[in-house]
């Protein structure tokens, strides 16, 4: 269950360690003395009255909206006795899951400090059932006694009549259990403190520091899984926290500026593994084809699985950006960093089943971190940036700028050969694996040319090649052309004109599908369709356009049509995705007849097509093109809002919005008849989701000091998603957390009081 | 790329950056150079010239007239005491000398509005102080070549949002004054909590202009991802090369109708690029739904990840296929 906690400010002891700082090193010191005058802007205290229908967590997904006082918006500004300085806070949410602090203090042209805290809720699910009790901090165990009558049943059964170890058998041996299983929400919390401190200039150099801490805390859901047919879902405790600091030094003139600076951000995990319990088994055991068990195969498999999570790393460097203006008025801007990231984390051994050894399958034991290769990670990867542009204006009407950027990404650790693996923690594979360490370098480079062709019109022209360099993967060198054409124009009285139309023509080195086998010591056959090429890899073309007209009629009327596309097709790929369209309209029309009133209608509609193609294969690759599939999705998304803002008087206000979004999606199969699969069914619920939200608020001011109010919120939510359809707590080969994201009905009251003091 | 070509376009980037440099060091580079901002230029002239004499005409002859703009601005930070420290011309810091306006206000062509100069002019007003930090790559950016201005998304009088002097209650509603397609994305189920007000589209994106696409804050996007979600930036043991190469060929941040931001639902969203044999391959239809004849956990609920936790990349052992 969620509590209320208080706001702690770990960094605090920091600014008040850094604040006598600025004075210090800022030039001329502080001139400011005296007391501070505080100005509070008016604060409303807020009572809330939720009525929910059900729990699900999706109403209160990053937002803490439960019953209870809370203060929405509270705004102290200090102005020091001659004036220059400043001392301003301002809560947001006071007393909430999603609060906001923030605090800064000011000498006008000389020093600045910014602190800030926030506190971002992420609400994954409620009452989720959960067969496993947290005993550590990163294990989750399941009574001793339930694993061991599971595990006498299944070899009860596989003695008996190993061909009725299915669903049915396994439904009925779980149920008891999931029925008296423990109900949990599933929840994290990001707490965010940053620090920015301007300390002022130094040498005609102005420097800042900034400090970011936050911390993460809570569970997520985790995919965990003790073969083909044994997949359970469980929850990530997470005990992450990150803290970045950058300092910078800048030099910023009329004519040119430098700016350098060092930034560094480390990543801590409190659990550096997770591991859980096997609900069907107390007792290490193997066998080749334990990855399938339980089932009429197998009923062997590890007592407990254990993953490695996100390990710590560390990310450092600098980067020095410059610009100068040359004497024709032209601008030349470049940008240079190096950054290194690194992670050096022990690793966990192959498994946690000890029967895997000598004796079960493996070169030996392999529960024994002793025989890897490796102890721990070692791995490294550098980041190389370079950019720059150069640009501005030649006769009367005309500008251009040219640009170049290169990303060089180059992963340099040592590439690791395992002499096998360890599926699912239940068997050992005698597969030699290598590790990938990846590589890759971006380079753009463009022109752009602007012509004024009236002081009302102008055209720009554009073009820009982006070329990839790649090391072990299935294309080694693409280049794109990527050519726009855009229009604005205000030719026309209270009216405003945009379009603009981009093409773009990716084309490839080759293909090499045999990269994909890179991460085996000694590749065999082919595994993958030699026809499939990688969407993100693959030759393309593509168009893009956008046309959107602005509208003033009158003093009071205004109105905006914004349409735009774009077009990808991947003509080269037999497999894969094919092409992907995606057409959106925007309109808009407000009314404005005076200060005292606001109408204003929004509408939008996106419609995306999306094309792919596979071939089912067996355990070799399928040429049989009756073997085949293809699936064309088609996303319809519609949002419509409506609203009314109106002052009656001097004390009388009101304001009324509703807004409605519906996404409904379609996904159309087809396979010919006679392969495999032989038919297909398609569904067309591919995430069908439904929002009408309607609110509405009257606010009263009785005098200039006193005012109070109401506001009501109104959200409906529905969603029919296939990925959730029929899901229950236990299906054939996974046990689910299940939790409630779906549909509510939210009904929300508030009643303030506003006073100015 | 061509070596030569390369190799003049480093050269290029050294020169800039050592040219900005000399700036710094004080090697003037242009006629006119000076390291003071204008707004301290205009301080130091108006203290050496008389008003009249310069053309201005003082902050009480503007308020004179223009009351209700100056109540306006005594509530932002360019009407606070402490303004007066960095300039002492009051509203002719940014509108310019206003005396010929002053003596002849009924005259149209003196009024010393910010809207009637072209938008290069208009910047270059604000850029008079507002030069470094955000706005260091004003020039060449992304939104001056597009013609806009300062004033497209800032007003100095009558600022909507409680920071940046915005004409909308906030960056986000700000951005989206322009770009309703992104919008519409951020109302979709699936989304970063950008319409609950927790991040802003300024968190990613410098309005200002930036040396890399989109006007993101970082060098790339994945840069711009690892920054909140650390725990993905590795490197792995065991790598996932499209991953690493770019977050956008899975994820839409702007938001999505399918879970974790996914541009397509998984399984489909792998079998865009796995077509191995066996069950990569398989096609997945109603009939493998949660309740199908032949229900399979490759499709419903988390699908491919149930087993492939560590899609992202993994540290362990026994985890080339990213699953532990």
């Amino acid at each position: 269950m969620r509590t209320h906690t208080s706001v702690s400010l770990p960094i605090l002891p920091l600014v008040l360690l850094l604040a006598p700082l600025g004075p210090l090193f800022a030039e001329g010191g502080d001139s400011g003395q005296g007391p501070f005058t505080f100005h509070l802007d008016p604060v409303a205290i807020e009572w809330l009255e939720l009525d929910q229908d059900t729990n699900s967590s999706k109403f209160e997904e990053y937002r803490d909206l439960d019953s209870g006082l809370r203060i929405p918006l509270l705004v102290l500004k200090g102005v020091g006795a001659n004036g220059d300085r400043t001392l301003d806070f301002t809560a947001e949410n006071v007393w909430r899951d999603d609060a906001r602090l923030g605090l800064d203090y000011a000498l006008a042209g000389k020093y600045g400090l910014s602190l800030s805290y926030d506190k971002i809720p992420h609400r994954f699910g409620n009452d989720a059932k959960f067969l496993w009790n947290r005993t550590a901090s990163g294990r989750f165990e399941i009574d001793d006694a339930v694993q061991r009558a599971n595990q006498a049943a299944l070899t009860a059964q596989f003695a008996a009549n190993r061909t009725l170890i299915a669903f049915p058998f396994l439904n009925n041996l779980l149920a008891p259990q999931i029925a008296s299983a423990r109900s949990i929400d599933i929840s994290l919390e990001r707490e965010r403190t940053r620090l920015d401190f301007d300390l002022g200039t130094l040498q005609g150099l102005s420097w800042d520091v900034s400090l970011f801490h936050e911390k993460r805390t809570g569970l997520r859901p985790f995919g965990a899984a003790f073969g083909f047919s044994n997949v359970n879902e469980i929850v990530e405790p997470i005990d992450y926290a990150t803290t970045e600091t950058t300092t910078r030094g800048e030099w910023a003139g009329k004519s040119g500026g430098v700016t350098l600076g060092l930034r560094s951000s480390t990543f801590d995990n409190g659990n550096s593994s997770l591991s859980w319990d096997n609900p069907f088994r107390a007792v290490d055991s193997t066998d080749p084809g334990a990855s399938s068990a339980p089932g009429s195969g197998s009923i062997n498999g590890s007592a407990t699985g254990r993953v490695a999570l996100a390990p710590d790393n560390r990310s450092t460097g600098f980067f020095v950006d410059g610009r100068w203006r040359f004497t024709s008025g032209w601008w030349a801007n470049a940008n240079a960093s190096k950054t290194r990231m690194r992670q050096d984390e022990a690793l966990l051994p192959y498994t946690s089943n000890s029967a895997i050894n000598t004796r079960g399958g493996a070169p030996f034991d392999a529960s024994d971190p002793a025989n890897l290769p490796i102890r721990n990670a070692d791995r490294k990867a550098d980041v190389t940036n370079l950019s720059a542009n150069v640009g501005g204006r030649f006769g009367e009407d005309f500008g251009l700028t040219f640009r170049f950027r290169s990303y060089d990404y180059q992963d340099d650790s040592r590439r690791v050969i395992f002499p096998g693996y360890v599926r699912f923690d239940s068997n050992w594979v005698s597969t030699g694996r290598i590790t990938v360490p990846p590589a890759f370098k971006r380079t753009d480079l463009g022109t752009e040319l602007n012509w004024d062709v009236t002081p009302s019109t102008g055209l720009a022209l554009s073009w820009n090649r982006q070329t990839w360099d790649r090391e072990l993967r299935e294309v080694e060198k693409s280049d794109e052309d990527i050519w726009k054409i855009s229009a604005d124009s205000r030719a026309i009285k209270n009216v405003t004109l945009r379009a603009s139309y981009e093409t773009g023509d990716r084309s490839i080195d080759g293909y090499h599908p045999e990269a994909a086998e890179d991460s085996f010591t000694n590749p065999g056959p082919l595994v993958t369709q030699p026809g499939l090429r990688k969407f993100d890899e693959a030759a393309r073309q593509y168009d893009a356009w956008r046309v959107s007209a602005d509208f003033l009629f009158g003093e009071a009327w205004t109105f905006t049509l914004a349409t735009n596309g774009r077009q990808d097709d991947y003509d080269q790929s037999q497999f894969g995705l094919i092409s992907d369209e995606v057409r959106f309209v925007n309109l808009e029309l407000s009314y404005v007849p005076g200060a005292a009133s606001e109408v204003y209608l929004f509408g939008t509609r996106s419609d995306r097509s999306t094309f792919q193609r596979g071939r089912q294969s067996g355990a070799t690759v399928s040429v049989n093109p009756l073997d085949n599939w293809q699936i064309d999705f088609d996303e319809v998304n519609d949002a419509w809002g409506l609203g009314w803002n109106r002052r009656y008087s001097e004390r009388w206000k009101s304001e009324v919005e509703g807004r409605w979004s519906k996404s409904d999606g379609e996904a159309e199969i087809f396979s010919p008849p006679g392969g495999t699969p032989d038919l297909a069914i398609g569904f067309d619920n591919y995430e069908d989701i439904e929002l009408l939200a309607l609110k509405a608020k009257l606010d009263f001011t009785l005098n200039p000091r006193v005012g109070f109010g109401f506001w009501y919120l109104y959200e409906d939510y529905t969603i029919d998603s296939f990925i959730r359809q029929g899901v229950r707590n236990y299906l054939p080969g996974a046990l689910l957390l299940n939790a409630n994201d779906g549909d509510y009905r939210a009904s929300l009251f508030a009643a303030y009081v506003r006073l100015s003091l | 790329m061509n070596p030569r070509i390369r190799i003049a376009l480093f050269t290029f980037v050294g020169a800039t950056l050592v040219g900005g440099a000399a700036h710094a060091l004080g090697f003037a580079l242009a006629p006119g150079h000076s390291t003071e901002a204008p707004a301290a230029q205009a301080t130091a002239q108006a203290a050496a010239v008389p008003a009249a004499a310069s053309g201005y005409a003082g902050t009480e002859a503007c308020v004179g007239c223009h009351g209700d703009q100056a109540e306006h601005l005594e509530k932002t930070p360019h009407g606070r005491a402490g303004f007066s420290k960095l300039s002492s011309l009051g509203c002719e810091s940014c509108h310019g000398p206003g005396n010929a306006h002053a003596e002849a206000p009924d005259d149209v062509a003196l009024y010393p509005r910010i809207e009637k100069l072209s938008a290069a002019k208009q910047s270059a007003t604000c850029q008079g102080c507002h030069s470094g930090g955000k706005q260091f790559f004003w020039h060449n950016g992304r939104h001056q070549a597009r013609g806009l201005s300062c004033i497209s998304c800032h007003s100095v009088h009558s600022p909507k949002s409680e920071r940046a002097q915005l004409k909308q209650a906030s960056a986000t509603e700000q951005c989206f004054s322009c770009h309703k397609d992104v919008r519409a994305e951020t109302w979709k189920t699936s989304h970063h909590p950008i319409r609950e007000g927790k991040i802003s589209c300024a968190d990613c994106h410098n309005p200002h202009g930036t040396e890399t696409p989109k006007m993101i804050t970082a060098a790339s996007v994945n840069d711009q991802c690892y920054s909140c979600h650390t725990e993905k930036r590795g490197p792995f043991l065991w790598e996932h090369p499209a991953v690493r190469e770019s977050c956008l060929n899975c994820h839409s941040p702007h938001g999505s109708n399918h879970l974790k931001l996914q541009k397509t639902s998984v399984p489909y969203l792998c079998q865009q690029c796995h077509a191995n044999t066996r069950h990569p391959g398989s096609l997945y239809d109603a009939t493998t739904l949660g309740d199908g004849a032949r229900a399979s956990n490759r499709i419903f609920n988390r699908a491919c990840l149930d087993c492939h936790s560590a899609i992202h990349g993994s540290n362990h052992p026994s985890s080339p296929y990213l699953g532990r």
